[in-house]
């Protein structure tokens, strides 16, 4: 069979759904018509741009790539919560960036079954999967912290009027930033499998893994989420303490 | 001991105090009175390092106090802020939040929610008392105690018990430095500075 025939194939599954909003509510045709099509061309062009980088595959161009996505990345975090992008678009890039180089690169070179770890069939997946992670990390734990601080600026300033340095007064709200971030992963860790097969195993298996290197794949994944998870968080929070503080040490 | 000199206190380009001198002795209670948005905070503060003095000095042991050094000096700091009501999380730390799983679709999901939090709910007079005595507790080695308006949220009865606990710190040797306009604690201080506009 031709590539066009199973598109068109494929395309014939819609008849389903779309034959049961005709009869029972055909208002509700049009914006699913318009969500599927929205969703087909953003994944066309997340395509098209993952086929450029697969044919070129230069490691500079994969790096660029990931530059770019960690800057789109945390803007659309900081716009979700509502933080000045001036201020904290370079910690918040920073921190996804560079968790995603050192945890993505010691998975591809020391963990993950790649012949060329730096290839962009490897490089592209791995990493764009540590930068969705981490800016999902990113948001629960940055807007924690953030508005721990604001709304507990009175913890702060007991303890560094107690005495102790400014890295030891913000120890409580790094410990809820990092409540917020664990919690909701726990809970989903926990339950992965049951409720329906993991995304990332099922895009392994098409793939066509063996089932228990597929396990061992996903596992080092899920692993290397959580660590970039912590690195983004601790250097996002690093390089956004300037902003958060002025020179006396008083919340800005 | 604790000592002021020629200092003028300044916030925001307004001057709450000008040439002020004083010395807080090793053994004393200092109270620093006056009406509401006197300074009294603000003086308290600059004591602390947090604000430099716009002239002046401010030293400790005859060891010059700026911003710069502060942190060196609050070590030798006891302190029990004015909101201390607020100190929730310090008597209870937080706990993990109880989360249900909402990341089994077989779409990737949605970035998360921002988290807000807020603040927390003020501590009982009774909580207030037992964080100002578990922190002084904790500050046994320490020479120098700074409280701002230590029985603002107390009961009259944990008022009294308040200025006992200042008063036992004084008498141990230590320089008790209170900001307060309850005429329990003027009353019963050793030394005395009136702020106001004119100070």
């Amino acid at each position: 069979m031709t590539m066009e025939l199973h598109i068109f194939l494929g395309l014939l599954l819609l008849l389903i759904p779309a034959g049961a909003l005709f009869i029972f509510d055909r208002s509700l045709l049009r914006t699913m018509g318009i969500a599927v099509l929205r969703m087909v061309v953003q994944l066309l062009v997340l395509c098209l741009i993952v086929w450029a980088l697969v044919k070129y595959d230069n490691i500079w161009l994969s790096l660029l790539w990931l530059v770019l996505l960690a800057v789109v990345s945390g803007v659309l975090a900081l716009r979700r919560m509502k933080l000045p992008l001036l201020k904290f678009l370079l910690p918040v890039s920073a921190g996804l960036l560079v968790s995603a180089l050192f945890v993505g690169a010691y998975l591809l070179l020391a963990c993950l079954p790649a012949k060329n770890g730096f290839g962009a069939r490897w490089f592209v997946p791995v990493m764009a999967l540590l930068v969705g992670q981490t800016l999902t990390t990113l948001i629960r734990g940055l807007s924690t912290y953030h508005s721990a601080l604001k709304a507990d600026e009175q913890q702060y300033e007991f303890l560094r009027g107690n005495g102790t340095n400014h890295l030891q007064a913000v120890l409580p709200f790094v410990r809820r930033a990092l409540q917020q971030v664990f919690a909701p992963t726990a809970a989903n860790l926990s339950v992965m499998g049951i409720y329906a097969m993991p995304l990332l195993l099922c895009g392994i298996f098409i793939a066509g893994v063996a089932p228990i290197n597929a396990f061992v794949v996903t596992l080092q994944l899920i692993f290397g989420c959580l660590a970039a998870s912590v690195i983004a968080l601790a250097v996002t929070l690093w390089l956004a303490d300037r902003q958060l503080f002025d020179k006396f040490g008083k919340l800005q | 001991m604790l000592e002021v000199k020629d200092a003028t206190i300044a916030v925001g380009g307004q001057i709450l105090a000008t040439g002020l001198s004083f010395m807080a002795r090793d053994g004393q209670l200092t109270c620093i009175t006056g009406p509401e948005g006197s300074g009294k905070t603000t003086l308290l503060r600059t004591l602390m390092g947090f604000l430099p003095v716009s002239s002046g000095y401010v030293s400790v042991d005859g060891e010059l106090l700026t911003v710069k050094s502060s942190q060196a000096f609050r070590r030798m700091m006891a302190y029990l802020p004015q909101q201390i009501q607020m100190l929730r999380h310090q008597l209870e730390p937080t706990q993990a939040p109880v989360c249900e799983p909402d990341n089994f679709g077989i779409w990737n999901p949605l970035p998360p929610k921002v988290v807000v939090s807020r603040q927390p709910a003020p501590l009982s007079p009774d909580d207030i008392y037992r964080l100002a005595e578990q922190t002084l507790q904790e500050a046994s080695n320490k020479q120098i105690i700074i409280a701002d308006e230590p029985a603002a949220n107390l009961t009259p009865e944990l008022s009294e018990r308040m200025l006992q606990l200042l008063s036992s710190q004084a008498d141990a040797g230590k320089t008790v430095l209170i900001a307060s306009r309850r005429p329990l604690l003027v009353d019963h201080a050793d030394l005395v500075i009136e702020m106001n506009q004119n100070t």
